[in-house]
């Protein structure tokens, strides 16, 4: 054996750890995952400096709702595993791995999206931007699971151009989250359920196996 | 026995990919044969316990992989090359190889090092910190062969392991798959029977999901003195097994 090849020396199990969770957050895209979601804050500032969300009404909650869903769309879509089989045969880490990147990420996308809004009037606020996000990503999440990371953005579309059409219509179902006000309590069950869900399926199952989806 | 299995099925819609096999495989290197179709990666797929069989029983390392607790203790032991390796490109040789160290739970302080013995058994040595998006078709080959190894597993699934590699790097690879059989169960789905004859103890042949033969090699070229088609001894026992299983 030579002396060319250097891995890092985890020392102890926390720090073995530490380096097994960063290789697996970049392993799911996170740095451009993280620039992506910088990207969604920014847009929100400049739709906030040009127009701001006038009132509460359902336009600004529209156009907010579509930068949500963007948000949402990137924490899902880096739930993809690109190592396929591979990564699937190995041991008991790999659940607390992959709910740790979804959580990691989620909050981050929620914390990008209300620097994006400081010191701005959010229909909702910051709690309706919170849940708003954590339903879209739960819906995300199970994309995920069923068709697969690339295609992980298509279930919060699709839920957001549904719930757009209910916030223009009022519909008061709880399930249409974004078209009820901040304090529904309804509202943020069914949004936490679908976070709660989506979070608990792809730790257990993982992204659907689509091999060499990197 | 490291692998016992018994009547196992798996189907896929109305196919069954997997009918009613029966195998039974220790310590070596036992080569897995056959044409397209014939149920080889589905078999390794059950093996690497990513997806359960149907019907039949299943055991590895002495455990029954459809309980979670001995799946997981399976998994900790095994190394799996599949037919279709994933991985990140932004990942260097080691990074990769590391993660799956890793991720099988391997002591910290013994997987430096036993990413560097992998990566160089591999002969991976001098591309070590290469982006794997820089690497061919060969070496990426390589760094799956190293990943499934990292953690000296007891048993070794590797599906069509030489696909890609050149004739210089076949030779050194069924050098090191005949050291890794020595201590491990490795089992090796190919289509290039002479890998089979140069490194396997054992050979199970499939055709249509069923084991059509199981033995040595030398009992495998038997079955073609005086017919079969093929060049060398092995094809020929390889094609006389195939006809008659066809008959």
């Amino acid at each position: 054996m030579t002396g060319t090849v250097m891995a890092a020396d985890p020392s102890g199990p926390r720090q073995a750890h530490l380096r097994l969770l960063r290789l697996h957050l970049t392993s799911r895209g996170t740095p451009n995952g993280l620039a992506l979601l910088a990207g969604c804050a920014a847009l929100l500032r400049l739709v906030l400096y040009l127009h701001g969300f006038r009132g509460d009404g359902a336009a600004g909650r529209q156009t907010l709702l579509l930068i949500e869903c963007a948000a949402a769309s990137v924490v899902a879509v880096a739930a993809r595993n690109p190592f396929g089989e591979s990564e699937l045969a190995t041991g008991r880490l790999l659940p607390p791995l992959r709910l740790s990147a979804a959580l990691l990420l989620s909050a981050a996308a929620v914390a990008a999206l209300a620097l994006g809004a400081t010191g701005a009037g959010l229909p909702g606020g910051g709690a309706g931007l919170l849940r708003d996000v954590a339903g879209l990503v739960g819906i995300g999440l199970l994309t995920a699971a069923a068709l697969g990371g690339s295609l992980a953005w298509a279930g919060p579309l699709t839920y957001t151009v549904v719930a757009e059409f209910a916030l223009v219509e009022g519909w008061q179902t709880p399930w249409t989250w974004p078209a009820r006000p901040a304090h529904d309590a309804g509202a943020w069950w069914c949004a936490g359920l679908a976070f709660a869900a989506g979070a608990a399926v792809i730790a257990v199952r993982g992204a659907r196996d689509t091999a060499g989806e990197a | 026995m490291n692998i016992e299995i018994a009547d196992l099925t798996r189907r896929f819609g109305r196919t069954r990919a997997v009918d009613g096999v029966n195998l039974r495989a220790d310590t070596g290197v036992l080569g897995l044969l056959g044409p397209n179709g014939a149920g080889k990666t589905s078999l390794l797929r059950m093996l690497a316990t990513v997806i359960p069989p149907h019907s039949g029983t299943l055991r590895l390392l002495e455990r029954d992989p459809s309980e979670h607790g001995p799946r997981r203790e399976i998994r900790r032991r095994l190394g799996y090359l599949p037919q279709n390796l994933g991985y990140y490109p932004g990942f260097t040789v080691v990074e990769f190889v590391e993660y799956f160290a890793l991720l099988k739970e391997m002591p910290p302080r013994r997987a430096s090092a036993a990413v560097a013995t992998a990566v160089e058994r591999v002969g991976l040595g001098d591309k070590a910190k290469a982006k794997l998006r820089t690497l061919s078709g060969g070496m990426l080959r390589r760094a799956g062969i190293a990943q499934a190894i990292v953690n000296e597993p007891d048993l070794l699934l590797l599906d069509e392991p030489t696909a890609g590699l050149d004739p210089e790097q076949r030779v050194e690879f069924r050098s090191l798959l005949r050291e890794l059989g020595q201590g491990a169960t490795v089992v090796v789905s190919t289509h290039l029977v002479e890998d089979v004859g140069a490194a396997c103890a054992e050979v199970a042949l499939m055709h249509q999901g069923r084991i059509a033969f199981q033995g040595t090699p030398d009992e495998l070229v038997a079955r073609g003195a005086g017919h079969g088609a093929g060049d060398a001894p092995l094809e020929r026992g390889y094609s006389a097994v195939l006809a008659a299983a066809r008959a």
